[in-house]
C-alpha cells in the first residue's frame, strides 16, 4: 500500500481502525484453531471490517448511525435479554414499516424497495428518497472498504 | 407629531410631481397653497428641518401598514380561490361568470391595497380632493411585484400534494440517476425496477466481497501479526496521524471486539435455548 495522500479521507481512517482491530482480535487467538473458531473468527472480522468502516464514515450517515447502534447494542446488552429485546426491536421495526404512508407510493417497487432496505443497515423505516442517498453513500463506502482490504490482503500475502 | 398630520401635509406635497423627496418637502411651503392644506404646511415648515426625518418615519410606517394591508389582501385572494374552486364544481355556474368572477379578482388584487387604504382614509379624502394620488402613487410599485409574487404562489395553493409528490420524484430520479453512475453496467438499463434490481445485485457482490475477503485476511492474519503491529506507524500515516488515529480508534474498535464476542456467546446460548425447548 501506498502512503496516502490525504491522511483524513475515509479509506485511511477505515485502514487505521480496521488494522487495529484486527491486532486485538489477533491477540485473542486461541492457539488451536478448530473449524468453528475459524468461522468465528471469519465472522468477528467482518463484523470489525463493517464496524470501523462505520466509524470511520461517523454519526452523519444513516446506515453508519444503524451499524454503530447495533455494535454498541450488542456490547450493552448480552445473554438472553438481549434475545428478547431484539425480538421485540424486529417487531417494532416490521410494525413501523407497515404503518409507513410512503409504502403505496412507490407501487410495484415494492419488493426492491424491501430487499434494498433489508441490505442497507437502518434501512427499515426510510422513505424511498432516504433509502436512495443513504444507497449511494454506502456502495461508495463498501467498495472503499474492499478496495483497502485487498490492498492489506495483497500487502500481507505477499 | 403623529401620522395624520405628515399624511396631510404630504397629500399637499403631492401636488408636486417628486413627491416624498426631502427636497419636495423642503419646496413645499412656497409651492403648497391650496387649501386648508397651506396652513398644516406652514406648520410643517415652521417645524423645519426636524419635520423631514419625522416624514421619513412615516412614510415607513405607512409602507409597513400597506404591506400589512396587502397581507390581508393575499388572504382574501387565496378565499377568493377557495369560492372559484367551490363553485367550479358547481354546474350551475357558467364558465363565463368563473371568468368574470377570476378576472374580478385579478384585477382587484394588484389594487387591493390601494381599496382597501382608501377606505381606511375616507375621512383623509373628505379634507382635500388631491388625496388619493400620492397614496397610488407609492403603491403603484408594490402591487406588481405583489401580483407576481401571489401568482407564483397560486400553483402551490391550488394543489400542494401533486407539487410536493413531484418534488420527491425528481428527487427519487436524481438519486437514482447517482446511483446509475454508481453501479458500473447500470446506465444501460431502462426501467426503475430492473436498474433497482441491479442495484441490489451490485450490493449484494459487494457484501459478499467484503465477506470473502475477510475470509482471506483471517487465514493470512495468523501468519502476519508482527506486520500488523508494525503497520499503521511505518506504512500507512504519518506520526502524528497516527497518534490522532490511536485517540480515535481505541474506544470503537475494542467495544466491537467485545461487542462481537458477546454476540457470538449469545448466538450459542440462543441455539442451546432452542435445541433445549
Amino acid at each position: 500500500m501506498k502512503t496516502p495522500t490525504n491522511p483524513s479521507s475515509i479509506k485511511t481512517r477505515f485502514a487505521i481502525k480496521f488494522l487495529q482491530a484486527m491486532k486485538k482480535l489477533n491477540k485473542k487467538r486461541s492457539s488451536s484453531p478448530s473449524m468453528a473458531d475459524k468461522q468465528r473468527r471469519c465472522r468477528l472480522i467482518r463484523a470489525a471490517a463493517c464496524a470501523s468502516m462505520a466509524s470511520a464514515v461517523g454519526t452523519r450517515r444513516a446506515w453508519s448511525r444503524a451499524v454503530l447502534r447495533k455494535t454498541v447494542n450488542n456490547h450493552q446488552y448480552h445473554s438472553v435479554i438481549n434475545n428478547r429485546r431484539r425480538i421485540t426491536r424486529r417487531k417494532r421495526v416490521v410494525m413501523m414499516r407497515r404503518g409507513n404512508p410512503r409504502e403505496g407510493h412507490s407501487g410495484n417497487l415494492g419488493e426492491e424497495d424491501d430487499i434494498l432496505r433489508g441490505l442497507v443497515p437502518g434501512g427499515e423505516g426510510m422513505d424511498f428518497c432516504r433509502l436512495l442517498s443513504e444507497t449511494a453513500h454506502y456502495v461508495k463506502c463498501l467498495r472503499a472498504q474492499i478496495q483497502v482490504m485487498t490492498n492489506i490482503l495483497d500487502h500481507y500475502s505477499t | 407629531m403623529d401620522p395624520p398630520l405628515v399624511n396631510e401635509a404630504s397629500f399637499t406635497a403631492a401636488a408636486n410631481p417628486s413627491s416624498y423627496s426631502l427636497a419636495g418637502l423642503l419646496s413645499f411651503p412656497t409651492s403648497g397653497g391650496s387649501g386648508g392644506g397651506g396652513d398644516l404646511g406652514l406648520r410643517m415648515g415652521s417645524l423645519g428641518l426636524a419635520g423631514g426625518d419625522d416624514l421619513e418615519e412615516s412614510t415607513v410606517t405607512e409602507q409597513s401598514r400597506s404591506r400589512y394591508e396587502n397581507g390581508g389582501g393575499k388572504r382574501k385572494r387565496v378565499a377568493g380561490n377557495c369560492f372559484i374552486d367551490g363553485s367550479s364544481k358547481l354546474a350551475s355556474s357558467s364558465s363565463a361568470d368563473q371568468d368574470l368572477n377570476k378576472s374580478n379578482i385579478k384585477r382587484a388584487k394588484p389594487s387591493g391595497s390601494v381599496h382597501e387604504s382608501g377606505g381606511s382614509r375616507t375621512e383623509a379624502e373628505a379634507n382635500s380632493g388631491t388625496n388619493i394620488k400620492p397614496v397610488e402613487e407609492k403603491s403603484k410599485p408594490e402591487p406588481p411585484k405583489d401580483y407576481i409574487h401571489v401568482r407564483a404562489r397560486r400553483g402551490q395553493a391550488t394543489d400542494s400534494h401533486s407539487l410536493a409528490e413531484r418534488a420527491r420524484r425528481e428527487k427519487i430520479s436524481e438519486r437514482m440517476k447517482i446511483l446509475q453512475d454508481l453501479v458500473p453496467g447500470c446506465n444501460k438499463v431502462i426501467g426503475k425496477a430492473l436498474v433497482l434490481d441491479e442495484i441490489i445485485n451490485y450490493v449484494q457482490s459487494l457484501q459478499h466481497q467484503v465477506e470473502f475477503l475477510s475470509m482471506k485476511l483471517e487465514a493470512v492474519n495468523s501468519r502476519v501479526t508482527p506486520a500488523i503491529e508494525g503497520f499503521p506507524s511505518k506504512d500507512l500515516t504519518p506520526a502524528t496521524f497516527d497518534a490522532n488515529g490511536m485517540v480515535y480508534g481505541s474506544q470503537t474498535p475494542r467495544e466491537y471486539a467485545r461487542g462481537l464476542q458477546t454476540e457470538w456467546l449469545h448466538m450459542q446460548i440462543g441455539s442451546g435455548f432452542e435445541r433445549g425447548t
